[in-house]
């Protein structure tokens, strides 16, 4: 199969438009962005972010995520044990929901992109059709999972009637926001191309 | 190759070795991280563990424990202890919480109660149960409790004196009763237990400070529970310090009036605990004497408890009639039994002492020459309503002598009949002349007398009445005739068109003009004074109105 790179051609980035590629590093005729084979730094970039998101994802999913009062009751609410409390209450396709949005896709995104990288380090020449498709459906999804928090923060900015009702966001608000901001960066600085590259001689 | 010439350049690899600047992302965020991790690690203190005797209303993952209303913890979880008898709260402490876990900490279940003191807790009717705390001084660590069952009478914060009182009458006292000085509660009852002999109440009361320098090493406490209802020589008499005492129970203390001043009452000082006012004013009983009088007189409706006077003044109490069969005689006798407090009887028993030990005379000495000048014993009704009686020591110069013996340390004083048979005699006599009195004669007078009456009636009957029938004719006439006259003077006078009306109109017209023509002239005069002099000038018209 012959690859772009093999016959000095490249799409820009930005406006997809196919360009020669030479020597030095130009920019696109049409859009005026920076053409690279390569995105430049990729893998560092890529896993510099992901190993933030994953740093992060341990207190998002440990600390309280949503303080919630009511005159007769006081909760603290981690993103699972509120799963746990929607589950028992009977909510099970919102629980369901939630645990997908919050809890499976962070975590499958951060696992599959460490899986990319690590191939696409190695040079790994199998599956590569099944590892494009994997990334796409990454980019997709990953924006998904920003659903937690705004739940809490919509939910905090409605609820606030004094003493009766109160939902305030817990501090695993930032770390959560931050694990999908970085994911997102993380995907988003991944060259999906570099899936592509020769094997190792 | 040309392909690897081409891609060699294009492959960006760090050529200093430098590591590239974003790695300052997942430093941040490892930063950051370790953060929240010390902070929520800082944030929890010590989980301890706090039995208690039921889990009502305690839920795991939701009861807090708060000191002084502040939160402080959260009970994770309530599990039965593994003899099922009790259950085990296991709370996680806040980091600032954590300094509670000390030794003389109590824990008690903050729930709505109500009592006859007041209603407290009524703000966990909303929020639910919570487990309260009450910090003590110690440091020493702990992390196994006993819970409490009932909130503690007074925390280690409240400043005060912790007192015990020792009595025989508890009453309807209870924990948490109030301490009144004064009738006002400035305290309360923190437990009550009873003695180990089983004799008597032990309570241990708590008085806030400031109030507390009130208790002095002469300060008397006395029961103010319910009602004090006192039916004795006296008379009938009720007491009650406040409506919550009735129900509740409740303390007072106070000093008696011609107690000296002593300093305050140490720490847990005992005190004893009298049944009521009167007792707990009364001059302190020091020594008591024990008197026996022997009475030949039944003594029906005395019982122990009965009031021993000398003088109008009480000075003691039957302890215990013991009825007693003397073989020589073949008689029987009630030996009353008393305690006697010569202390009560103020100057003149410490004058009678001075007398006593100057002439050189014992005490059974020194009342044997009270006996010879009359001294004795008598059983008296102190209240013929409730046949209450009492015994008065009393004085009887035409008495035979008698001797005051002494055994086992008990002085038996020589008694006088009397009282009950004296008044006896008195209602004997009274019913003798009731008995006197001609009833019969009065009734036959009585008869007569009705008689004489009846035939009045008849008198009247026959003669008056025809007489008033006439004179009742009479003046129906009479007030037919003022009818009549009344209606034509009503036709004359009242009548719109008749000729007194039309005249006196008339009159009033005239009398009104007149009126009219003396306002005119007043008002003339009022402007022109010197017309009565001059006369009218020429042209100037009274003005009228």
């Amino acid at each position: 199969m012959i690859r772009a790179i093999d016959i000095g051609l490249a799409a820009c980035e930005t406006c997809e438009l196919v360009v020669r590629t030479g020597p030095d590093a130009g920019v696109c005729p049409r859009c005026g962005e920076p053409v690279h084979v390569r995105k430049r730094s990729a893998r560092t970039r890529s896993w510099s972010f992901l190993s933030a998101a994953a740093i992060l994802y341990i207190p998002a999913n440990t600390l309280v995520m949503m303080k919630s009062d009511s005159i007769s009751s006081h909760r603290e609410d981690t993103v699972l044990s509120g799963i746990a409390f929607l589950w028992s209450e009977g909510s099970w396709p919102l629980a369901m929901l939630v645990f997908a949005a919050s809890v499976v896709i962070p975590m499958v995104k951060i696992a599959s992109l460490g899986v990319l990288l690590v191939t696409t380090g190695e040079r790994s020449t199998k599956a590569r059709h099944g590892r494009t498709l994997l990334y796409r459906v990454l980019e997709v999804a990953g924006h998904w999972s920003m659903l937690d928090v705004f739940v809490v923060a919509l939910l905090a900015a409605v609820v606030q009637m004094g003493p009766f009702a109160k939902v305030d966001p817990g501090p695993a608000v930032l770390p959560f926001a931050g694990v999908v901001i970085l994911t997102m960066l993380a995907s988003s600085s991944f060259d999906p191309r570099a899936i592509w590259d020769r094997g190792k001689a | 190759m040309s392909d690897e010439t081409f891609s060699a350049p294009l492959v960006q690899r760090r050529k200093n070795g430098r590591p590239s600047a974003v790695w300052i992302v997942p430093l941040i965020a490892l930063v950051a991280a370790g953060a929240l991790a010390v902070r929520s690690y800082l944030d929890t203190g010590p989980t301890i563990h706090i039995t208690f005797d039921t889990a009502d209303g305690i839920e795991g993952g939701k009861s807090q424990v708060r000191y002084k209303n502040v939160p402080v913890g959260k009970v994770t979880s309530v599990d039965l202890t593994p003899d099922r008898h009790h259950i085990v709260a296991t709370v996680k402490l806040t980091h600032g919480g954590a300094s509670i876990a000390t030794e003389d900490s109590q824990f008690w279940v903050e729930r709505p109660r109500v009592g006859v003191g007041g209603v407290s807790g009524l703000g966990t009717l909303l929020s639910g149960a919570y487990i309260g705390v009450d910090v003590g001084t110690s440091t020493e660590e702990q992390k196994k409790f006993v819970g409490l069952e009932h909130p503690p009478g007074v925390t280690h914060d409240q400043h005060g004196t912790r007192f015990r009182l020792t009595t025989t009458a508890a009453g309807s006292l209870a924990p948490q009763s109030p301490i009144y000085i004064q009738r006002q509660s400035v305290g309360s009852i923190l437990s009550i237990d009873i003695a180990k002999d089983g004799k008597s109440t032990d309570l241990e009361i708590f008085v806030s400070a400031p109030y507390d320098h009130l208790v002095t090493e002469s300060t008397t406490f006395w029961n103010t529970s319910g009602l004090d209802v006192t039916l004795d020589a006296s008379g009938l008499r009720v007491n009650t310090e406040s409506l919550a005492t009735v129900v509740a129970g409740g303390i007072e203390f106070g000093v008696r009036d011609q107690a000296p001043p002593t300093p305050p009452a140490k720490e847990n000082t005992l005190f004893r605990l009298f049944p009521d006012y009167r007792h707990a004013m009364a001059t302190p009983d020091i020594n008591a004497l024990p008197l026996e009088m022997r009475f030949d007189q039944p003594i029906r409706g005395t019982a122990t408890g009965v009031n021993v006077e000398f003088e109008g003044v009480h000075i003691g109490e039957v302890l215990a009639i013991v009825p007693d069969y003397d073989e020589a005689t073949r008689q029987f006798h009630f030996d009353a039994r008393a305690n006697v407090y010569p202390e009560r009887l103020g100057r003149a028993y410490t004058k009678l002492v001075a007398e006593g030990s100057r002439r050189g005379l014992s005490g059974p000495q020194m009342l044997q020459s009270l006996v010879d000048r009359g001294l004795r014993a008598q059983l008296k009704s102190s209240n013929i309503l409730t046949g209450a009686y009492y015994i008065d020591l009393a004085w009887f110069p035409d008495a035979k002598p008698s001797h005051v013996v002494t055994k086992d340390d008990v002085w038996v004083v020589p008694t006088e009949r009397g009282g009950t048979e004296q008044i006896q005699g008195h209602l004997e006599s009274i019913l003798a002349k009731v008995d006197r009195i001609p009833f019969e004669g009065i009734v036959a007078d009585l008869d007569t007398a009705t008689k004489h009456a009846s035939t009045l009636l008849g008198h009247l009957d026959s003669n008056v009445m025809p007489a008033m029938q006439g004179v009742f004719v009479h003046a129906e006439t009479a007030m037919g005739a003022l009818r009549e006259s009344l209606v034509s003077l009503r036709d004359n006078v009242a009548a719109p068109d008749s000729e007194i009306q039309q005249s006196t109109r008339s009159t009033l017209e005239q009398l009104e003009r007149a009126a009219y023509s003396l306002r005119t002239l007043a008002d003339y005069l009022g402007a022109h004074p010197e017309s009565l002099l001059r006369g009218r000038e020429h042209g100037a018209e009274p003005k009228g109105r």
